[in-house]
């Protein structure tokens, strides 16, 4: 190993670690038993019975669940038929439409939810659970369309002409074949679109009912205060655990694809 | 006895008529016997056209209503084709350039503007400097057994919600953070440095949010990089360095051009960050267009609001579309 090769090492390593600090900072004070922000003076639980014991926490996190569970299911049955038509089918405009459904992931997110916002006020619907769960699958379907796409396109058609030939129609093939064949990335697209809605705050933000808030608009309640709280500490860690398991999940499929 | 068998005659030469006469009828009455959801299916079935349109029809009307219309309200609105009456919005036909014209004579628009790219393009430079020689590392020199692994250590970080990530550089930046604690410990500083509320918090937080989505499309080139090449550089002469700047650094340019852009579209009109970390002087894009949607409100503020969204929409999608002619379509989402 030359001489640069170790400074690069001990380069990436230190990288590595740095990234790493913030995260950790925040987990190690969750634990920390006085309100000092700069000194650890303890060991202590409290600000864990603190969070879940707040009512607030828990509604707002129920609300993020069921939310992200309608969105995935809408998103995931959207992005099929699409990624169905696209793949097994040749029509004019199909270039353009793919161009189309990459434009909800490029566009910066806080002119799309004050657009939507804006939408909804000119149009008169009332703002309601429904109009975050209608912003959420704006985005998802493409994101989910990405991933159902490129699984479809990436097996042997023969399967389905093979289905056919032994006289199932194209719905049976459908079900018998193209979609168990579809599965993994069907649970792919879910976890993917699951985890965008879960994790989204500005169009929740913006496109919320008064009173009603996901979990990551009840962190920015925190967050944005002044200075900082340590009450947010212990929710912190918890989210971040939460993220690392699902991070967890996604390598094992993709390993699995 | 001509006559007695004439019917039978004429019936066997039109016993084919009748008969698929009879089957049509019949098929008729099964046809009608059928439920009517069936009948609509067997209609798809045997029409291609019929079956893409069922397939796209469900997402696109979803997207044309909630997606491209808000879009199109937004342009209308912006140049005042909207008219409030007590608590509706009524279409007025009419073309005005006002809302832009008040954009342009908004106080500090040009210094916010600046100030955006200004953070947006320090952050290029700042996440490719610190994830270049990382990505070079990792994808070139490490052991391919490691290499999985390692771009996985790289990423984790940034599968933690975007706010939290952001709200714990604020407690690392904080003036009784980690940075301060251990800069006054080591007794390099007496006072703590005030980060928070300025531009260097500000571009720190966006470097720190923003690298990995530098560090993958470098990643990506580096890690396909032929080794023969360098190689070949090297018993030609070429000094190591040489070598880098005139073999390896060219071949990287995809990745770098790809980094960059993926960088530069968030961060130009980043939000979040500069509310959470930033102060009265760190006016972004966004938190301007915000501003205008949410502070000043009512008709003039959602007409220039609108209007400036839309100037950054149109930016971005020229920067995109550059993006895709010039590294082509394969866009890596993490």
């Amino acid at each position: 190993m030359s001489k640069s090769d170790v400074i690069l090492k001990i380069y990436t390593i230190l990288l590595l670690g740095i990234i790493y600090v913030p995260i950790g900072v925040l987990i190690v004070f969750s634990f920390n038993n006085s309100r000092n922000r700069a000194v650890f003076t303890g060991f202590t639980l409290e600000n864990y019975y603190r969070l879940l014991a707040d009512e607030r926490v828990w509604s707002s996190f129920y609300n993020s669940i069921w939310v992200a569970i309608v969105v995935t299911i809408a998103s995931v049955f959207f992005a099929i038929l699409l990624s169905y038509a696209v793949t097994r089918y040749d029509f004019k405009g199909k270039d353009i439409l793919d161009m189309l459904l990459l434009i909800p992931i490029i566009i910066p997110e806080i002119v799309e939810a004050l657009t939507l916002l804006l939408f909804f006020i000119i149009i008169g619907i009332p703002l309601s659970p429904w109009t975050i769960i209608i912003g959420h699958i704006a985005f998802d379907i493409s994101f989910a369309y990405l991933v159902i796409k490129a699984r479809m396109a990436g097996y042997d058609p023969q399967y389905e002409e093979a289905a056919r030939t032994l006289g199932a129609d194209e719905l049976k093939t459908f079900f018998r074949v193209t979609l168990p064949i579809l599965l993994p990335g069907i649970i792919a697209a879910s976890l993917i679109a699951f985890v965008e809605s879960y994790d989204d705050f500005i169009k929740s933000y913006f496109t919320r009912p008064g009173g009603f808030s996901t979990l990551p608009v009840h962190i920015w309640s925190m967050a944005s205060r002044r200075g900082v709280t340590v009450d947010l500490n212990a929710l912190a860690t918890i989210v971040v655990i939460i993220a690392i398991f699902f991070a967890y999940i996604r390598i094992k499929m993709e390993r699995w694809m | 006895m001509d006559d007695g068998y004439d019917w039978l005659v004429s019936y066997l030469i039109l016993r084919p008529l009748f008969l698929s006469i009879g089957d049509l009828l019949m098929s008729r009455l099964e046809e009608e016997r059928k439920p009517f959801h069936i009948k609509i299916l067997d209609r798809i079935r045997a029409s291609k056209l019929l079956k893409i349109i069922v397939l796209l029809a469900p997402a696109s009307i979803f997207l044309a209503i909630f997606f491209f219309s808000p879009f199109i309200i937004a342009l209308m609105y912006s140049f005042n084709m909207f008219k409030q009456v007590v608590y509706t919005y009524v279409f007025v036909p009419r073309i005005s350039l006002e809302y832009y014209i008040r954009l342009l004579d908004f106080p500090g628009i040009f210094v916010t503007m600046q100030r955006s790219f200004y953070y947006a393009i320090v952050t290029v430079i700042l996440t490719l400097l610190l994830s270049y020689p990382a990505a070079y590392y990792i994808g070139f020199k490490l052991d391919p057994k490691y290499k999985s692994t390692a771009v996985l250590l790289f990423i984790i970080p940034f599968w933690v919600n975007f706010l939290l990530r952001t709200y714990s550089m604020k407690f690392v930046l904080h003036d009784e953070g980690l940075v301060n604690t251990l800069l006054m410990t080591l007794g390099l500083i007496k006072e703590p440095i005030r980060f928070l509320g300025t531009d260097l918090a500000v571009i720190i937080v966006m470097a720190y949010d923003y690298m990995f989505l530098m560090f993958l499309p470098l990643y990506g080139v580096l890690e396909k990089l032929d080794k023969e090449l360098l190689e070949a550089a090297a018993t030609l002469g070429a000094s190591p360095y040489k070598t880098f700047l005139k073999v390896t650094l060219p071949l990287s340019s995809p990745g770098i051009i790809a980094g960059s852009l993926l960088v530069f579209i968030p961060a130009v009109g980043e939000f979040i960050i500069p509310m959470l970390v930033g102060g009265v002087n760190t006016t972004t894009l966004g938190t301007l267009i915000y501003s205008f949607f949410i502070t000043v409100r009512g008709e003039a503020g959602w007409g220039i609001g609108s209007a400036a969204g839309l100037i950054y929409i149109i930016f971005i999608m020229v920067l995109s579309y550059l993006y895709i002619k010039l590294v082509g379509a394969e866009v890596q989402f993490g």
